[in-house]
């Protein structure tokens, strides 16, 4: 029905003639983004009725890695799919000490030779990977990026050479890591800047943030101009993720939520969500093809999404405190979450059947 | 303090033209239909879901995450 989605007191034509006198941009986009504009919405779900179901899941914990002696905050997968970087309250990752607690974000570079952490420090400093037990990594390290307020999260870009950071005092900054130097920086989010992703390098330059706002926001990382910003969760945004194509991406919120944003249609296409979930998702990553969402929650559980279903197609317990970073490895075969349990659990598939009929997930 | 004031009312003009820039620039841009949308999401989930090994698992001795068996015979 055309007319369905419209609120009281509007009509078509009511609608159609703000748009063309250019009443108010700002709600406007918004109602769009929220897809109660025009009526006939087609979401992601009843595009892919005629998919088929995913078969019941059955996950395994493959390692679990102890050597944390507090929260795990963040973790990150080297390109070689077999190290993992991870950092915790009182700073230890890969046994390097660092002089302050609360590492928030950490990040391993695309050669596997440097990590780059940071936290409450303000700083991101950048660390030369060594397996010489003899020599003192701390000695080599660099500070690279430096905010006014903490670092949230870091990502170099294709390269050893240059790194993203988003920080707790609104914005997002991009350095040259040898020498230290702000090459671009970002200002749009009202609030702290909690997360960010870098596009998939076929689809160019761009990343996207996600902040206290409640704003995801696109970035042109060359000109740093804010390219879309999508605001339609309802709390902090913990965390965001581009799908595999570069298309579009997810996001994870303090309000219980995970949605997916489409870049080309501009608005959120898809919303992962239960009423019986109501804790925060601190951290969402895809699998490979882009077919589920992991999403790690303050309540000490994972929820596994069919992303082109909207349904909820497995729950993983084992952590005994809140899921604070998930991410799936580079060859897809397991994803890593940590947790303020300090410990890391690497899961794996077991093996999938098929079920004839698909019920809703109680 | 009156310096302040209008200082305020300054930077919240700025501020409300540059959200009004922002605004036009992000009305000009080109969108895609929602379903045109959805349909090439699902496109490259299909065309990738064969090689997911989350979705189809790999057989036990590609899985770099196995459990490592020995086999122990009595002679």
């Amino acid at each position: 029905m055309a007319t369905e989605g419209l609120h009281e007191n509007e009509t078509l034509a009511s609608l159609k003639s703000e748009a063309e006198v250019g009443g108010s941009l700002e709600p406007r986009r918004l109602r769009l983004q929220r897809g109660t504009d025009y009526g006939l919405v087609l979401p992601v779900h009843q595009v892919a009725e005629r998919v088929e179901a995913l078969g019941q899941f059955v996950m395994k914990t493959r390692r679990t890695l102890k050597g944390h002696g507090n929260k795990v905050l963040c973790m990150d997968w080297c390109k070689d799919k077999r190290r993992i970087v991870s950092s915790s309250q009182v700073c230890h990752e890969h046994a390097v000490t660092m002089p302050c607690t609360w590492v928030m974000a950490c990040a391993y570079a695309p050669s596997g030779c440097a990590i780059a952490c940071g936290g409450l420090d303000n700083k991101c400093s950048v660390y030369p990977l060594t397996f010489d037990k003899n020599e003192n990594m701390a000695a080599k390290k660099k500070s690279v990026a430096m905010h006014t307020n903490y670092l949230s999260a870091c990502s170099f870009t294709n390269s050893d050479m240059q790194i993203l950071t988003a920080s707790g005092d609104g914005t997002c900054a991009l350095w040259d890591v040898e020498s230290g130097q702000l090459l671009q920086s970002f200002h749009g989010h009202g609030a702290d800047v909690l997360c960010l992703d870098l596009a998939p390098s076929e689809t160019g330059n761009t990343f996207v943030s996600g902040g206290c706002d409640k704003k995801a926001m696109v970035w042109d990382m060359r000109s740093g101009q804010c390219v879309q910003a999508f605001e339609t969760h309802e709390s902090d945004i913990n965390s965001v993720r581009y799908y595999p194509s570069g298309d579009a991406f997810a996001s994870g919120s303090d309000d219980a939520t995970c949605r997916l944003y489409d870049l080309r249609a501009d608005r959120e296409v898809a919303i992962y969500s239960k009423e019986s979930i109501i804790f925060g998702a601190s951290s969402v990553d895809f699998s490979l093809s882009g077919r589920l969402l992991f999403a790690g929650y303050n309540d000490y559980t994972i929820n596994v999404w069919d992303v082109l279903k909207g349904s909820r197609v497995s729950i993983l317990f084992g952590h005994e405190n809140r899921v604070s970073t998930l991410r799936v490895s580079p060859d897809g075969t397991a994803f890593c979450s940590g947790s303020w349990d300090h410990t890391l659990r690497v899961r794996g598939m077991v093996f999938c059947f098929p079920v004839c009929e698909r019920r809703e997930d109680g | 303090m009156k310096e302040v004031m209008s200082n305020n009312s300054t930077t919240s003009i700025s501020q409300a033209r540059k959200a009004v820039e922002q605004l036009k620039m992000e009305a000009c841009m080109d969108r895609v239909k929602v379903s045109q949308a959805a349909a090439d999401l699902l496109a490259y989930c299909e065309a990738h879901v064969r090689e997911d090994p989350l979705i189809i698992p790999v057989p036990a001795s590609e899985n770099p995450f196995r459990e490592k068996k020995f086999f122990c015979t009595i002679l």
